[in-house]
């Protein structure tokens, strides 16, 4: 993540929105100086240097920096990690898709361990029992069912709780709630346990080893100087270098696998295994009865001082998901797009985090995936689709001449840009199709008759391997179903954003990068046509597929009037969207004897954009503030331990007005906010 | 010269105008066709090998300007000129007409420029603006205007129209690009590509879903083919396992187009839109070439309104965002394309709209605090 300025004053901002200002202020101290030590930071924070080790404290149990221990001078530098300081923008959203894909209970234990920071399993146990055993009735007005897109529900929740002596205070925090409370069952203990255990097995929530405090680089650094010691003569000569490599790899390489090794362990057990995890959904994600026996929940019993945080690298996974989710939704359709949300849930198990660099730590397992990719088949596609979904809708019908399943059966058996321009020409003629979508053309004829007048009787049938152990009637549905829900799959696969790869017989794989990219241009698109119409668009795609273009090819390929077409350049290279160069033709630079070259600089042009995201961001969350600071009354008094939560019945009418209001504006605020995310995370994290 | 000129023989007028004959009757399909040396013995009006024939005939030919020279590559070759034309240069009187109207004469349907002229001849301005002048009134040439460059002074023979270069096709109207023609063809071109490459869903089937009590036999009769089909389509069991889960109500909404099933082969190409615009008869009077469709076409590509899309070797177009696009086949000008048109972030208010947004910071002149657009936006 590059910090520019926006982004530190944002990263500050949101530590103090969540974690309060003595972290705030260390956040902003370390992103302004870079990494300092103790003394650096008592310095530029005027803080005493006890306040500056408790607020370390306080950062280091949320991960926001990672800090580096010299072993010579035994002087411990610290360091900003801003991507988790932005990560924090994201936790309503988290909560969010998290509490829809793993059930209501995660969701609650995702939020505790965003209040808790590290913590061990048996104390976020105890502690979620303490929380949500008592007051599951709806005691933050708001809170409860409505997470609205953005931060609010820290706002109501966290705020102000400090993590380490939350047992007190959570007891009298409930203490008023008591009466209404009584009523609710206890949440079972094995039911925190197996959901923990889920989350540690899908790779939302993590196993926290001392690696991890570490900034990648360091660790690298610091491995590397253990294994120089080995090397008592230096590292000299190819064959002494490639054995240092070596040496240096399969260290990180044992990191890797030792951080995930809880997770593999939870994995094995059997009820993890992904053919479960349809029966899983079924039971509602709570999985709480009838999975008794050797469950994930005991392994976790065993060990109950194992340190868990939450992985922000999956919950980005997540996240993604439902954007393109969204994205398939504008650009195809709405059943389409539900088809697509079921690839990506099957697809995105194996995934762990959406971009990686050299020092991305990752275990073997993860290393494979992502340098062969992930790949699923049609049936487990449908093995992941909710049977609300009519598969059936959402496609035109056409009758079956005009369709050549040729194409719409093409195979690309290579991610775009590596090998696939080269390989496709060479394969044009018909090698594409494998001679094994002709076979299952015999099993059309057993479809159902009633099928002919539908979505046409097109044909190209696959997937319809029966497994035997379905009913007659039953099985035809299957079957039907499956293949009315590949249509949308090869629909998405035609798309021209490449939403959906066919990467061989019946399987199916996204390339995410170039998926993304698509995206960034899309929303760039967007925002040139909002702010400067549909003509602004056009010329700007017309540079992008171009490249440089002089003053007068330009009106002419546009088909707009020359002074129409300079005065939407003039606008848009004031606004940062296109650049200009000037190459005169003779020494004497005259402006007539100069030939202007309009192009758009696609790398500079995200790279503003991204900056202006975060300061708009920032922007919103200063208004936040003033706005509270107008409302300072109103704040106070809902800060009261005895109104919170009864505001209604606590506060005189006009009192209550000005509350209601400052919440509205409230979730405004975040609401853009959130929006701008979506934003930044496509131009950036995605 | 003069001894040919003066001295011309019977035989030598007879062979000249055979010639031109043959020459006339050769070029009768191609009015533009050049004459080589070759080109010309082979008509077989000279006799072999007579090369001095041939050069006498070809400089008298030359000299009455029935031939008009034209150097090529390979060489010296000749372009015939018609009786009517040559007999235009008699009119002419001094010797810098003659070279005036050479030259505007050789530049066809393309024009001259004032400059251009004045820079070949390398003859004084005054002279040169008299010889115009004088070929002006004598209605051989006029003075043009091309869309290319409205200052330049652009001389042609009056008896011929600027060629589609100068006149910029048919998008221009009286050197003016004719916005609102482009438009309207763009709308034409738009509704022709969504009617093709889409699926009109009427909604019918959200109404079903809600009512699933309605009998069979009534969709049928009041619903239009496709609630129909849609009906026979689905297989009893299918129904009964869709309609469990409740139909939400937001499924319930206006027409909307759908996309085709993958491996359609019918989105329309060039040829089929140009040949559908020809059919409509929306521009009439203008005739619309393929590669004017063509243009028409890339723009709205570039405008995000349209995809090509490759079938083998068939490149077809359909309309982006099918689902979002107005269904509406005929849109108005002013219409919106799409009934949710895309938004994000940084493309609503307060920010993403702001002009001072570059000036904004805490501490100087605009600040979020003091924000107007967001006191606005958050009234």
């Amino acid at each position: 993540m590059l910090v520019t300025r926006n982004a530190a004053d944002l990263c500050a901002l949101l530590v103090n929105e969540l974690y309060g200002q003595l972290a705030s202020r260390i956040i902003a101290a370390l992103l302004a100086r870079g990494r300092s030590n103790v003394r650096d930071l008592s310095l530029h924070t005027s803080l005493n240097p006890k306040q500056v080790r408790h607020g370390l404290a306080l950062v280091i149990q949320h991960n926001l920096i990672f800090y580096q221990t010299d072993r010579e001078t035994a002087v411990t530098t610290y360091e900003a990690n801003p991507q988790a300081a932005y990560h924090l923008v994201r936790v309503g959203k988290v909560l969010d898709v998290i509490g829809r894909n793993y059930g209501v209970t995660a969701r609650n234990l995702v939020n505790d361990l965003l209040m808790l920071g590290n913590v061990e399993i048996a104390e976020l146990v105890r502690y979620h029992r303490l929380k949500h055993g008592r007051k599951k009735a709806a005691v933050n007005g708001n809170d409860a069912n409505d997470h609205g897109p953005g931060l609010d529900h820290e706002l109501d929740n966290g705020n102000a709780d400090d993590p380490f002596d939350n047992d007190l205070h959570h007891a009298n925090g409930n203490g008023v709630t008591h009466s209404t409370a009584d009523n609710e069952t206890p949440i079972q203990v094995d039911e925190i346990y197996d959901t923990l255990a889920q989350l540690i097995a899908a790779g939302v929530v993590e196993t926290v080893s001392s690696t991890m405090f570490q900034s990648p680089q360091d660790l690298k650094a610091s491995i590397e100087q253990e294994c120089t010691q080995e090397f008592p003569n230096g590292v000299r000569g190819a064959k002494v270098i490639s054995e240092f490599d070596a040496m240096v790899k399969s260290q990180i390489k044992a990191i890797g696998a030792e951080r995930s090794m809880t997770k593999r362990k939870l994995q094995e057990s059997a009820m993890y295994e992904p053919s479960n995890i349809k029966r899983r959904k079924l039971a509602n994600g709570g999985m709480s009865n009838g999975f008794a026996g050797d469950s994930g929940g005991s392994i976790l019993r065993d060990e109950p001082n194992t340190i868990v945080r939450l992985n922000f690298d999956k919950c980005l996974v997540e996240l993604r998901n439902q954007k393109l989710t969204e994205h398939a939704e504008d650009f195809v359709g709405e059943t389409t797009a539900q088809v697509y949300a079921a690839l990506l849930a099957s697809l995105c198990k194996k995934v762990y985090r959406c971009q990686h660099d050299q020092h991305t730590i990752m275990t073997e397992e993860e290393e494979e995936t992502y340098f062969t990719g992930v790949r699923v088949t049609t049936e487990e596609v449908f093995d992941h689709l909710s049977p609300d979904v009519d598969v059936s809708s959402g496609i035109g019908t056409a009758s079956e001449e005009h369709i050549d399943i040729r194409f719409a059966e093409k195979i690309r058996k290579y991610p775009p840009q590596v090998q696939g321009s080269h390989l496709q020409e060479t394969l044009d003629a018909g090698d594409e199709i494998l001679g094994s979508d002709d076979e299952d053309y015999d099993a059309t004829g057993e479809r159902p008759k009633t099928q002919v007048n539908g979505n046409g009787g097109w044909t190209a049938h696959n997937g319809t391997k029966s497994d035997g152990d379905y009913s007659g009637e039953g099985h035809s549905s299957r079957i039907e179903q499956i293949y009315q829900m590949r249509q949308h799959l090869l629909i998405l696969a035609e798309a021209k954003q490449q939403f959906v790869r066919h990467c061989g017989h019946n399987e199916w794989t996204v390339d995410f990068g170039t998926l993304i990219q698509q995206l960034r241009y899309a929303e760039l698109d967007t925002m040139i046509e909002d702010n400067f119409g549909r003509q602004g668009l056009r010329l700007t795609r017309i540079l992008r597929e171009k490249g440089k273009l002089d003053d007068k090819t330009l009106p002419a390929m546009a088909l707009m009037r020359k002074p129409d077409v300079h005065v939407k350049m003039a606008e848009m290279e004031m606004a940062g969207f296109l650049e200009v160069q000037e190459v005169p033709r003779d020494n004497n630079r005259a402006a007539n004897r100069t030939m202007f070259f309009w192009f758009f600089d696609e790398a500079r042009t995200l790279r503003r954009v991204l900056d202006n995201g975060y300061k708009s961001m920032v922007r919103c969350l200063e208004r936040l503030e003033v706005e509270r600071y107008k409302k300072r009354h109103v704040v106070s008094l809902t800060e009261r331990k005895d109104v919170q939560g009864n505001e209604e019945q606590m506060l005189r009418g006009d009192v209550y007005n000005e509350y209601l209001e400052l919440v509205d504006i409230e979730k405004k605020l975040f609401s853009q906010v959130s929006r701008l995310d979506d934003l930044v995370s496509i131009f950036q994290d995605f | 010269m003069l001894e040919k000129s003066a001295g011309m023989d019977e035989e030598t007028a007879a062979l000249k105008t055979q010639l031109y004959a043959a020459c006339e009757e050769a070029c009768s399909s191609d009015p533009d066709r050049l004459f080589t040396q070759e080109d010309l013995t082979a008509l077989d009006i000279i006799p072999p090998k007579d090369l001095k024939k041939l050069l006498q005939l070809i400089q008298i030919l030359t000299n009455e300007r029935l031939f008009a020279p034209v150097h090529l590559h390979s060489g010296l070759a000749w372009r015939l000129r018609p009786e009517a034309e040559a007999a235009k240069y008699k009119q002419l009187t001094s010797h810098d007409q003659v070279l005036v109207y050479e030259i505007i004469d050789a530049a066809g349907a393309e024009g001259a420029w004032q400059q251009d002229i004045k820079r070949r001849l390398n003859v004084q301005d005054n002279a040169l603006r008299k010889a115009l002048k004088e070929l002006e009134t004598k209605r051989l040439v006029v003075q043009f205007t091309t869309v290319e460059n409205t200052t330049k002074k652009m001389w042609i023979k009056a008896n011929i129209k600027p060629s589609s270069r100068a006149t910029g096709g048919p998008w221009y109207t009286d050197q003016f690009l004719d916005e609102a023609f482009i438009e309207a063809l763009q709308s034409v071109v738009m509704s022709f590509i969504k009617n093709r490459g889409s699926y009109l869903s009427k909604g019918e089937r959200g109404a079903r879903s809600v009512s699933p009590v309605l009998p069979k036999k009534g969709i049928i009769n009041g619903a239009t083919s496709e609630a129909a089909m849609k009906s026979k389509k689905r297989t009893a069991d299918a129904i009964s396992k869709d309609d469990a889960p409740v139909a939400p109500a937001s499924r319930y909404r206006k027409t909307i187009r759908l996309p085709l099933p993958a491996g359609y082969m019918e989105y329309p190409t060039t040829e089929e839109i140009t040949a559908g615009i020809q059919a409509a008869e929306v521009a009439k009077g203008q005739p619309l070439k393929q590669e004017h469709v063509q243009e028409l076409i890339d723009i709205l590509v570039w405008d995000n309104r349209v995809e090509e899309i490759r079938m083998g070797n068939r490149v077809g177009y359909r309309a982006t965002r099918i689902s979002k696009q107005n269904p509406s086949l005929y849109s108005k000008p002013g219409d919106e394309d799409f009934w949710e048109p895309r938004s994000n972030g940084l493309t609503t208010v307060p920010c993403g709209k702001c002009p001072v947004f570059d000036l904004c910071e805490e501490g100087g002149p605009v600040w979020a605090g003091g924000c107007e657009y967001f006191d606005q936006w958050l009234a």
